[in-house]
């Protein structure tokens, strides 16, 4: 064992000791916390998919990749308003509402990703690598500004639709617990399954795989690689889609730059993982919505962004290639 | 005096003719948001109404409205660049603004040694005029830095957040009865300063701080964590320190989301439109002061208002700033004709108006009648308290109300005058 692995499982000692002593002097706030640290990063981990595939594949951090999220939210929050929505309680349109409205959030997302990969980054495929990165990056404020100009700078209220209030929430052993919180995180768990599913028994999972591992190599073998890689973002696009709308769902709030900060967060969580590593990502994403709950409660809000950034700082001195490994294509 | 008048009919083809020129007078506020954006309305109908009366000593106004909006948020950059494009038109004469502290302290530096008067409507960080007494932090900078040696050139119609953070204080301790609290700031000027001196009031009056957290806008996105680290340290209230823009009351509908309904209380920067459609679900029992005087009570105010309606009808035009502003601009439009008459008729320039504007005694207004001190606070020293309650009539509230549930308003319920304590 080097002083490096050393350093880094003192450093984790030092803070599962520190969390379990909360834990002990108050179980019902730690849990508490945890409720919500696992729900916000649920929906980091949905985020952090999108980036973790598209550099899996291309090698490039999509920047763009957080405000395609935050559009999915503002989308479904527009088509949203054409139902007979109830946000006093829960009725059977409100049902149909989202079960109607999360499929074609995530089909248009999924297409304007297309859209943004064949004109930003196909054309750049071949060029330097900082080329894309600086596309991404316009893209990203192109991204923003449409959505200023929809809505303008103040926050949007998303339709409070989902069961809430008296009667879908309940104390157990003193942790408060709403029906959102567990909507959250199911919903997340089983985007996360299919995607699972999807890259490792399908044909175009197949190949996405052999895509990321050698360009060239699978291009040989008959993969269309411009088909893959478009696929990549597609599907990167349905998960930020859905994770937008299930963003706006759970806090009601969106405002346009909403997707500069929670994208830093879910790279972060992609990198955490081990970049290009989809279990990683999913992994990383609930782990970094963890701490930044407990850092909110424990320590103060005003330093999580540092624990948070911290802990990207260590990753990358101590295990470069995230918790569990990076899958890159191999030069 | 006699001499003046016949001086100015005879430039002036009877005084009301408005041919000797345009002064221009501008506004730097925030109006990418409705508070912004109400208080600019009451600049405007002030113009207006000067001007449809035949403007002043053979002039007219001329009134023009600067964004210091950036990408959603008030701009302290932007609010520079802004005065400077003022500081640029020697037509510009004085200015109305700006509506953020933190912009106020960037501008005053290069406002002051060009004597270019500013009347703030809003700014209420004390540290801008003044020191603050002890118990009080004391001021992490100071007014005679900003005006490094020039006359002072900024005024103000409302009162400062050594009042407005003590009058929450009190409202919450004596009236609510809440005697521990958490106290959530958004790392800003105005709210690192406002909850400091809420936080000390209520410590003197014998109150328990819970817990004490700051956010930052770009990198909180859920208050969840922090809410529920104040009421597991026994805060039985929430007071905050911070504005709409920096997202400030998503925060007041998360305590619903909690299930934790104790008393939310802040500043003015909440006392808006769009804290009311953040807390969303969770509006009701918002508690907000105001740096002024309720226009609203005053029962001379009510036919200024009336006509202001009529001529700004928009469901969110009028403001907690609006006659504030109105005030502001009516104040310096005085200044500026009283510095006419120094320069003989002629368009004065700056300094004559600074001067002017200094002597400013006794003049009167829609709010009160305000003396200014040498430092350029006002001698009305009222802060209001607010409350979020279902009207219905909206007209008939402060007209303060959510965009989307447009019967959940702002309503007066008290006042403190520090003036008189």
């Amino acid at each position: 064992m080097s002083l490096i692995d050393f350093l880094f499982y003192i450093i984790c000692a030092a803070a599962v000791i520190l969390l379990a002593a909360q834990a002990v002097i108050n179980p019902t706030a730690f849990v508490q916390i945890t409720v919500f640290g696992l729900a916000d990063g649920a929906m980091y981990a949905l985020v952090a998919l999108g980036y973790t595939m598209v550099y899996g594949i291309i090698e490039l951090i999509n920047f763009a990749h957080g405000d395609v999220f935050t559009l999915g939210g503002y989308i479904s929050a527009a088509i949203l308003g054409f139902f007979a929505i109830n946000e006093e309680s829960f009725s059977v349109i409100n049902l149909v509402a989202i079960l109607l409205v999360f499929p074609v959030v995530m089909l248009i997302m999924g297409g304007i990703n297309i859209t943004i990969e064949r004109i930003a980054y196909r054309p750049l495929r071949n060029a330097p690598r900082l080329a894309p990165l600086i596309t991404a990056i316009g893209m990203s404020f192109v991204l923003e500004g449409i959505m200023f100009l929809w809505h303008g700078p103040a926050s949007v209220h998303f339709p409070d639709i989902l069961p809430h209030g008296l009667g879908y929430q309940t104390t157990i052993a003193g942790v408060f617990v709403t029906f959102k919180d567990g909507f959250v995180m199911a919903t997340a768990i089983v985007l996360v399954t299919l995607l699972a599913i999807f890259i490792n028994r399908t044909k175009l999972g197949k190949a996405m795989r052999a895509t990321a591992q050698d360009r060239d190599a699978a291009q040989l073998m008959g993969i269309d690689i411009n088909r893959t890689i478009a696929a990549t973002f597609f599907i990167g696009a349905l998960l930020a889609g859905a994770g937008g709308m299930i963003w706006g769902l759970y806090f009601n709030n969106l405002f346009y730059n909403l997707g500069f900060r929670t994208g830093l967060v879910a790279f972060t969580s992609a990198v955490f993982g081990g970049i290009g590593n989809i279990p990683g990502a999913a992994i990383g994403g609930v782990l970094i919505g963890l701490i930044a709950a407990y850092s909110d409660s424990y320590i103060n809000s005003k330093w999580t962004e540092v624990v948070i950034f911290g802990i990207l700082i260590g990753v990358l001195v101590f295990r470069p290639t995230g918790l569990l490994g990076m899958r890159v294509p191999e030069k | 005096m006699a001499l003046m008048v016949a001086f100015a009919c005879g430039g002036g083809g009877g005084g009301t003719g408005g041919n000797k020129g345009t002064i221009k007078i501008g506004s730097d506020l925030p109006v990418c948001t409705t508070g912004g954006q109400s208080t600019a309305n009451g600049v405007k109908f002030a113009v207006d109404q000067k001007n449809a009366a035949g403007g002043l000593n053979g002039y007219t106004f001329s009134y023009q409205s600067f964004d210091d909006c950036r990408q959603g948020a008030y701009s302290a950059d932007a609010g520079v660049e802004n005065v400077q494009t003022m500081l640029g038109d020697p037509k510009f004469l004085g200015m109305i603004g700006p509506y953020n502290s933190a912009v106020a302290k960037a501008e005053i530096p290069i406002s002051s040694p060009q004597h270019f008067v500013m009347i703030s409507p809003s700014n209420t960080n004390p540290c801008l005029t003044k020191e603050v007494a002890p118990p009080q932090a004391p001021c992490t900078y100071h007014a005679a830095d900003l005006r490094s040696g020039n006359a002072n050139n900024y005024w103000r119609v409302v009162t400062t957040d050594d009042y407005q953070g003590p009058a929450m204080a009190d409202y919450m301790y004596k009236t609510l009865n809440v005697h521990n609290v958490g106290v959530l700031d958004d790392s800003t000027v105005f709210g690192v300063g406002i909850s400091g001196a809420f936080e000390t009031e209520f410590k003197t009056l014998g109150g328990t701080i819970a817990k004490h957290s700051e956010y930052q806008k770009a990198t909180t996105s859920d208050w969840k964590s922090i809410l529920l680290a104040f009421k597991n340290a026994g805060a039985l209230g929430v007071y905050v320190g911070g504005t709409d823009d920096q997202n400030i009351c998503i925060p007041r509908k998360q305590m619903k989301d909690l299930g934790w309904d104790v008393p939310f209380g802040g500043g003015d920067g909440i006392e808006t439109t769009d804290c009311i459609d953040q807390a969303s679900g969770n509006e009701l029992n918002i508690n907000a002061t105001s740096a002024g005087a309720d226009a609203t009570q005053i029962p001379g105010a009510k036919s200024t208002i009336d006509a202001f309606r009529k001529a700004f009808p928009g469901a969110n035009d009028f403001g907690g700033y609006t006659m504030q502003a109105y005030d502001a601009a009516n104040a310096l439009m005085a200044a500026i004709g009283r510095a006419i008459n120094d320069a003989g008729g002629n368009t004065p320039t700056r300094e004559q108006v600074r001067s002017e504007m200094a002597k400013t005694k006794g003049f009167v207004g829609v709010i009160g009648t305000y003396d200014f001190d040498q430092n350029g606070d006002t001698n009305l020293k009222i802060v209001s308290i607010y409350v979020v309650q279902s009207v219905t009539d909206p007209a008939n509230s402060t007209g303060v109300c959510g965009k989307a549930q447009t019967k959940l308003c702002f309503v007066w319920k008290t006042q403190f005058d520090f003036a008189k304590k």
